[in-house]
């Protein structure tokens, strides 16, 4: 098979071993690479029930066969591991130039258990393994801390980094690499359990591809069409774009999700930011769309400038009720200093501010307390959270923790599923995504299904009968499960006109395995059930399957009773019980049971 | 007797916006495609990018929102009083 190496490698810190594996041709081609291969890897790999930030839980890294092969966007690693915010699967994937590094070093994936016995700096240059001391770059940004591994080892090096946040434990803490994160789901808590500041690879040894000439003309015509209309958007505003449109139509998360639409969202949408605080525009390795639009401050005070997106944006924006868009980017630029979760880190000081307006006492000087609307409180309260000091501590285990914690009743505004808070999306006016949210595995989340396509479009009726929003939910996540797993970046999705049959003869150049469109849509399906099947073995039950009761107020008729009812439906069209399980057969048709 | 076009306020998001150095155009239309077309009138700087001045119509990468109803319909009815945004037609990110 062309296309991988067909192997993995397994670094112990404990013991310092490390220790190739092999990847069977059959299994390659059943989950794919990237996230459906890290799965695998997770499902074998986590011993069942394992803490999160216990030495056992595997951080893994996947790589694809799509990556150094040419095709645009496909420059992304995988990150997966038992989350220490949802205890369920965290998976995370991050562009860029460390993908193809690692592709290099002639693995397919890097499976990481152990904890070192001091921080430290995990080198693989090709087979070769060291694990380096890296207690000078505490306390460094993980930008910094690439800089001077690089400066170090040489800068045909890559690198993935932790900040302060995943040094301290901070659950939601992100993991770096070229300026691009794995941002939810807190892989850099784990990475920081295991005292790893930074991973550094390097490689000379990409695998062959099976047909070089069509696979260029292939890869050619595709890279014409990503510039197309399907990217305009985020090639020309980026995704900061979303932001007035929202708060127009009444769904962009206001003050902890208590109102949809803001006051201040002129003062901090995408169209002014471009107008007064847009520098320029770059691109991950490998990708001709180029949506990562940066903004400069302009404030006064010490010019930064940073990249933005719109989740960034409106959870540090309008759901905290902070109109200074300066404040914003300070705000963004912290988190990525830091290294932390941008939505996380939003939502659960939102939550916070929340308990500060309701007169919840946090047990914290009233000086450290943020407020909403209280740019300056803002940015202490991230520095607080990265470093865990004194509120910051408590606001670092993420809302549901916090809330648990306090009590008072303020896990009613503790707005996660799963405990994963929830993006820029208010469901109450998007049933489909609404659904995707509170069956997602990974928690609330808007990029393992899209769902809200549905939503912001002509293809359903407004009054579509849940069978009809559960059979499109299950097709999104399965399609970006593929998108996952082939790891292509989603921004490309509306560049093909038959995503799966296109995507599968892209498949079959690179891999030289024939394969069809059906092929791959079994692939994303099998993949969201190899998914679902770890959080049920780590205690998954029906009931985790929510949304807050926040946005189940009846309005535009998402209630209680409505969600029990698209889930159901959601159920039904993936093949599981009333109960949300697997039935055995399932699993056998998907080709899944002999894999585990 | 024929009756004039209601005038609607057409709200532009996004790039649109940028073009048109504007939020909203006052154009008169009782469709999609009467009002794409009067657009195209008003504001010449939509051309190509996002009306295709050959057809009068959207191009690919934009839609309507009438009434908090998405489509790409030229077809779609305006009534007097609705609520008419232009945006993209890629959701999310």
């Amino acid at each position: 098979m062309h296309g991988v190496h067909g192997r993995y490698l397994h670094i112990d810190l404990d013991t310092g071993s490390v220790a190739e594996h092999p990847i069977p041709e059959e299994v390659s081609i059943r989950v794919i690479g990237g996230v459906g291969l890290a799965s695998l890897l997770l499902y074998r790999w986590a011993p069942p029930g394992v803490d999160p930030l216990a030495p056992e839980n595997p951080l893994i890294f996947a790589t694809s066969p799509f990556i150094g092969t040419g095709i645009t966007t496909a420059s992304k690693v995988a990150v997966v591991t038992k989350s220490p915010q949802t205890g369920m699967i965290g998976d995370s994937l991050s562009s860029s130039y460390l993908a193809i590094a690692l592709k290099r070093t002639g693995f397919d994936a890097l499976v990481i258990t152990g904890t070192a016995t001091e921080w430290s700096l995990l080198v693989v240059d090709d087979g070769r393994v060291e694990v380096r001391p890296a207690t000078d770059l505490l306390g460094r940004t993980p930008e910094e801390t690439a800089d001077a591994v690089r400066a170090a080892l040489g800068t045909g090096f890559r690198v993935a980094a932790i900040g302060e946040a995943g040094e301290n434990g901070v659950r939601y803490a992100a993991i770096s690499n070229d300026g691009r994160l794995a941002g939810r789901t807190g892989g850099g808590a784990v990475m920081g359990s295991k005292r790893l500041k930074a991973i550094a690879v390097h490689g000379s040894g990409l695998p062959t591809v099976a047909d070089p000439a069509g696979l260029a003309r292939a890869a050619r015509d595709l890279a014409a069409r990503s510039l197309g209309p399907g990217t305009a958007k985020y090639r020309e505003l980026g995704t900061a774009a979303n932001l007035a449109f929202f708060n127009r139509i009444g769904v962009l998360p206001t003050r902890n999700f208590q109102q949809g639409e803001f006051a201040g969202a002129e003062a901090i949408s995408g169209e002014t930011l471009f107008l007064e605080h847009r520098t320029d525009k770059h691109a991950c390795a490998a990708c001709t769309i180029g949506c990562e639009h940066h903004y400069r401050t302009r404030d006064g005070g010490s010019e930064r400038t940073v990249r933005l997106e719109y989740e960034s944006l409106f959870a540090l924006g309008s759901l905290c009720g902070v109109d200074d868009p300066n404040a914003v980017l300070r705000a963004a630029a912290l988190c990525d200093d830091l290294g932390m979760d941008a939505i996380t880190t939003g939502a659960t000081v939102a939550w916070a501010m929340e308990c500060a307006e309701r007169g919840v006492d946090l047990g914290y000087p009233v000086d450290e307390i943020p407020r909403f609307g209280d740019a300056d409180s803002l940015l202490r309260t991230i520095e607080a959270i990265g470093r865990r000091q004194g509120i910051g501590d408590l606001l670092a285990e993420g809302s549901r923790r916090a809330a648990e914690c306090t009590g008072q009743g303020s896990e009613a505004w503790a707005m996660h599923v799963k405990g994963l808070e929830m993006p820029g999306y208010d469901p109450r006016k998007l049933p489909t995504l609404a659904l995707g949210l509170a069956v997602a595995t990974r928690g609330a989340c808007h990029n393992r299904s899209s769902a809200y396509e549905i939503d912001f479009s002509d293809r359903l009726d407004p009054d579509a009968e849940a069978l009809a929003r559960a059979e499109a939910a299950a097709a999104a996540e399965d399609q970006a499960a593929v998108l996952d797993s082939l790891t292509i970046c989603k921004f490309l999705r509306h560049c093909f006109d038959d995503l799966y049959a296109e995507a599968a003869e892209l498949y079959t150049m690179v891999t030289g395995v024939p394969t069809t469109g059906d092929d791959l849509r079994v692939a994303g399906e099998r993949i969201n059930n190899l998914k679902k099947l770890f959080n049920i073995r780590e205690g998954w039950t029906r009931a985790d399957d929510r949304l807050p009761d926040r946005v189940l107020t009846g309005e535009a008729g998402l209630t209680h009773e409505r969600l029990t009812h698209l889930i159901d439906a959601y159920y039904r069209v993936r093949g599981w019980d009333a109960d949300g399980r697997i039935p055995e057969e399932h699993l056998t048709r998907l080709g899944l049971t002999d894999l585990l | 007797m024929h009756q004039a076009a209601t005038t609607v306020h057409v709200e532009l998001f996004g790039v649109p916006r940028l073009l048109a150095g504007s939020k909203a155009i006052a154009v008169a239309g009782e469709t999609l495609g009467a009002l794409s077309r009067a657009l195209l009138d008003a504001c010449p700087a939509l051309a190509e990018r996002v009306i295709d001045p050959r057809t009068g119509w959207l191009t690919e990468g934009y839609m309507f929102v009438v009434n908090d109803r998405f489509s790409r319909d030229p077809t779609f009815p305006v009534a007097p009083g609705s609520s008419v945004l232009l945006v993209s037609s890629v959701a999310g990110g």
